[in-house]
């Protein structure tokens, strides 16, 4: 417990300044909502002149664009890509800000086991987590009823919501397994980017073609927000291999760090 | 009772660093000296006792108990002082040494205050601020308020100005008195001669030997200086024994060790114009084992 706090103490500051730009990022989108939308024909011919594969690739659907859950889900790819960063970064802290700080030997030589440590780190980054998905939701909620053009379904509305968070649990497990792994990262921030972006593109990329396979090799495709809006709920397929992926993640995490010999710096 | 068991420990890694078959046993209440110059194994054989890296091979009991099974357990009651210490940055000295004692399922505040007052060290500055010598006292605090039966320092004296490392070493001989064993390595003989009971050398991953302080330095061996009238020739005193056999000019010396007498015959049989009989520091005795080995 006191490893936890500790930690849900450290994250306080980056929560806080994740939570606000996620929150900053979906307020100045919702703000265009109602411009756009009035002037909906001419955005539409705009639209139309790009080829479908990029249309696709940056998520506009136009059916659905100019509803407001359409619109938000149409946000949300990119509230999504900031969110994914966030837990990424927070999963690769795991293990080596220890190892950065030189902390490792002084909790390490604590009357505590390893996957103790790592369970209550852990779940000092899922807490940190949560709060920011609560705040963004609060918020979002509260835009979304502020500039609503049409009735939306608040079950949709907190579906889409939901899959940020989601995106963010494999995130975190892929943070963690990398922390795990190269133990001495110098640079939390670059690894966090890299594999964030690639993993972005790879899905931009991969859902121009619109296989529904190739979705499988980017966890930002895995929650089609057209989908959710048409079915009111998630495709199980992709929720199974998102929760795998997180649980096998965090499994050989453990596994792993139990195992490891932690070198003085 | 032996605090610490070790048995043919070995670990290897990197290039050419670790331990190989590694034995010795720390027994309860005592001050036992673990020496041996930067990169012989020291620390390695240190990580393994707190189970931070895990043996190739052999095995190492705290309290009778396997140290990487029953690592958690046995943590309760050891301290450790690492050779650097890097704390949690943007905390305060109180805020660290708090978390340090949360671990302990006891109250740890007076020993805190205690030891703080001791070391003289303000509670309320913030880690980040402290000097490496302030920092180092810190380390000193949360690896002593929890009252351990078994305090492992890793080169423990560095950054701490003469006057602190001698308030330390107070503190270590008073936790010693109380029931405390203590596991210290350094590089630095003097302080190791001056604290311990008994002492390990290490060398290249190896246990040279394993000696009471006492029979290093007084019973066994002895230094001698003799001042000769004519040069002596180089092989006058090389007999069975002898060590650090040195001829400079009138002055020969070297290290004794064996019957008194064999030497004394020899000094009687040569016109000196002086003689020093010492004890000679460990050092001196460090030296003769390594230059064996070599």
């Amino acid at each position: 417990m006191n490893i936890f706090l500790h930690e849900l103490k450290a994250y306080r500051k980056s929560t806080m300044i994740w939570t606000f730009s996620l929150v900053i990022m979906m307020v100045l989108f919702m703000s265009l909502y109602s411009s756009i939308h009035a002037d909906a024909e001419a955005f539409l011919k705009v639209l139309k002149n790009y080829p479908e594969a990029i249309r696709n690739a940056l998520g506009f659907n136009e059916k659905n664009f100019l509803t407001v859950v359409g619109f938000y889900s149409f946000l949300l790819s990119f509230v999504t890509l900031c969110a994914s960063l966030q837990a990424m970064y927070l999963g690769t802290s795991i293990v080596s800000k220890e190892v950065r700080e030189k902390t490792a030997d002084f909790l390490l030589t604590k009357p505590v086991t390893r996957s103790q440590i790592l369970t209550a780190k852990l779940m000092g980054a899922v807490v940190s987590l949560v709060i920011t998905n609560m705040i963004y939701f609060a918020a979002a909620s509260f835009m979304a009823f502020q500039f609503k053009t049409d009735d939306f379904s608040m079950k949709i509305f907190f579906l889409l919501s939901l899959t940020v968070f989601f995106v963010q649990l494999i995130f975190l497990a892929l943070g963690m397994i990398i922390s795990v792994i190269f133990q001495t990262i110098k640079s939390v921030l670059t690894v966090s980017l890299a594999v964030v972006f690639a993993f972005y593109f790879v899905g931009m990329f991969f859902d121009t073609s619109g296989e529904k396979v190739k979705r499988y090799f980017s966890p930002f495709k895995y929650f089609d927000t057209a989908y959710i809006i048409k079915h009111s709920s998630y495709e199980s397929s992709f929720l199974i291999a998102g929760a795998a992926i997180t649980i096998l993640a965090i499994a050989a995490s453990y596994f792993i760090y139990a195992k490891r010999d932690i070198h003085a710096v | 009772m032996d605090v610490i068991e070790i048995k043919n420990l070995t670990k290897t890694y990197g290039k050419a660093r670790g331990i190989s078959n590694i034995s010795f046993n720390v027994e309860e209440g005592e001050i036992f000296g673990f020496i041996g110059p930067n990169g012989a194994g020291k620390s390695t054989t240190i990580r393994i006792l707190l189970s931070l890296i895990y043996p190739d091979s052999g095995s190492a009991a705290i309290f009778g108990k396997d140290c990487i099974q029953f690592a958690p357990e046995i943590k309760k009651n050891i301290g450790y002082l690492p050779s650097e210490v890097f704390y949690y940055d943007n905390m305060k000295v109180k805020e660290l040494l708090n978390y340090s004692a949360s671990f302990y399922k006891k109250d740890c505040s007076k020993r805190m205050k205690e030891l703080t007052d001791i070391m003289d060290l303000d509670l309320n500055k913030k880690i980040d601020d402290l000097s490496l010598g302030n920092k180092k006292k810190v380390g000193i605090v949360q690896g002593l308020l929890h009252e351990p039966k078994l305090i492992i320092l890793d080169e423990p004296t560095s950054g701490l100005d003469p006057l602190m490392q001698q308030n330390f070493f107070e503190l270590l001989k008073e936790e010693n008195k109380k029931g405390a064993t203590i596991l210290f390595s350094s590089h630095i003989l003097s302080e190791v001669q001056r604290l311990c009971n008994r002492v390990a050398i290490i060398k290249e991953g190896k246990i040279v030997t394993v000696e009471k302080i006492s029979n290093l330095t007084e019973n066994t061996y002895k230094k001698f200086k003799v001042e000769t009238k004519a040069p002596l020739d180089a092989t006058y005193f090389q007999i069975s024994g002898v060590h650090n056999l040195e001829v400079k000019g009138n002055v020969t010396s070297f290290i004794f060790k064996g019957n008194i007498n064999e030497v004394m015959k020899k000094i009687a049989g040569v016109e000196i114009m002086n003689l020093w009989i010492e004890e000679p520091d460990l050092e001196e005795i460090f030296m003769h084992y390594y230059e064996k080995e070599a």
